[in-house]
């Protein structure tokens, strides 16, 4: 036969491992693995990995499985059809209904715009003129905030305090 | 799978009646199928706990299914579908939650296969836990479709096709995940010595 490590039949020797190769391709298999170090090397590791994972057993099952099942679907039975509608959504973590619910809302915002476009006020486009009252209203106010930042200052009359 | 070889499922069969509203056959799949279902999760998630959960939630919808459940595949495959699913949602939440700090914490649920009927020694037993320990960090390692591959080919001796439709790939992309899967697994083991 040709090597399966060769001719990209490496699932092969898995399957040889697992015990799942029928007579004639185990034959065959075991010609070959005598004369070629290279899959002999990777049998023997994956037939010591598969009697390695037999090892790893699982923990019994809690005696109240069942129990715990039933009445779960005993109480789903009592569900109203409100509940069933929004069931899908209980058990969701809330970083996923976050996005979920924004992109909702969002959709929702969207279709009322397109459905009711006349009710959003238009925007009233801002002068691009400066009056002459906002211009000394606002140096008022810059002269009033130095005033106050001298009479704050550590170099001001509070520094004798310290 | 088709429906005329569906019918051979004596599962699928037994899942139409819970359809009809024969919930004895509920019973009777549960009874068959829990234990596989719940250790699967279990080597997934690696806690107890979590499994239970998760495999409760796995019947649950099942049953929830029962109205509207067509024998489209293999029962197995749509079952450990589901657990895989869930699991691997699970899996994820976890991680980006907490990171991988879950793999690192000595995880004290770990049975340990008893070889022989005589009571190992403490030295054994230690080994025997360390190397445990190895092979579950090794598995946990895994990218997800490898990990769940792996579990349901060498724990719950699914075959090749019904592991690839329980993954929705290719019988052949299935292979080569899975020789991937264990030649990964062969090299992060090698240091044990011949594992």
């Amino acid at each position: 036969m040709t090597c399966p490590m060769v001719s990209h039949n490496s699932e092969m020797l898995v399957a040889y491992a697992a015990g799942e190769l029928d007579m004639e391709s185990v034959a065959s298999l075991e010609r070959h693995l005598a004369d070629c170090p290279a899959c002999r090397s990777v049998m023997a590791d994956q037939t010591a990995l598969w009697k390695a994972l037999d090892a790893w057993e699982a923990p019994a099952v809690s005696t109240d499985f069942n129990r715990r099942l039933y009445r779960r679907i005993d109480t789903e039975a009592r569900l109203s059809w409100w509940e069933r509608l929004t069931r899908p959504f209980r058990p969701m973590p809330l970083r996923h209904a976050l996005p979920l619910t924004a992109s909702a809302a969002l959709l929702l915002m969207a279709g009322f715009l397109l459905q009711h476009p006349a009710k959003i006020a238009p925007v009233e486009p801002r002068s691009p003129t400066v009056r002459a009252d906002q211009v000394e209203s606002t140096l008022e106010d810059l002269e009033l905030l130095r005033q106050f930042g001298a009479v704050n200052s550590p170099e001001s009359g509070h520094s004798d305090a310290m | 799978m088709g429906v005329a070889a569906a019918a051979l499922d004596y599962d699928a069969e037994l899942m139409l009646r819970v359809k009809d509203g024969d919930s004895a056959c509920f019973d009777l799949l549960l009874e068959k199928h829990r234990a596989s279902v719940i250790h699967f999760v279990y080597r997934l998630v690696q806690e107890q706990a979590v499994a239970e959960e998760l495999a409760q939630e796995v019947f649950l919808r099942v049953y929830r299914s029962r109205s509207s459940y067509e024998p489209t595949a293999k029962f197995t495959t749509w079952l450990f579908r589901i657990a895989t699913h869930l699991a691997l949602n699970w899996l994820r939440d976890e991680k980006h939650e907490r990171g991988q700090d879950r793999l690192d914490d000595g995880s004290p649920d770990l049975p340990i296969r008893q070889v022989s009927d005589r009571r190992p020694s403490v030295e054994q037993e230690m080994v025997q836990r360390v190397k445990l320990e190895e092979i579950r960090r090794a598995v946990a390692a895994l990218p997800e479709k490898q990990r769940a591959a792996v579990l349901m080919h060498k724990y719950e001796e699914m075959d090749y096709i019904q592991i690839a439709r329980v993954l929705g790939c290719s019988e052949s992309a299935l292979k080569s995940l899975l020789f991937r899967a264990y030649e990964t697994l062969r090299a992060r083991l090698a240091h044990m010595g011949r594992i």
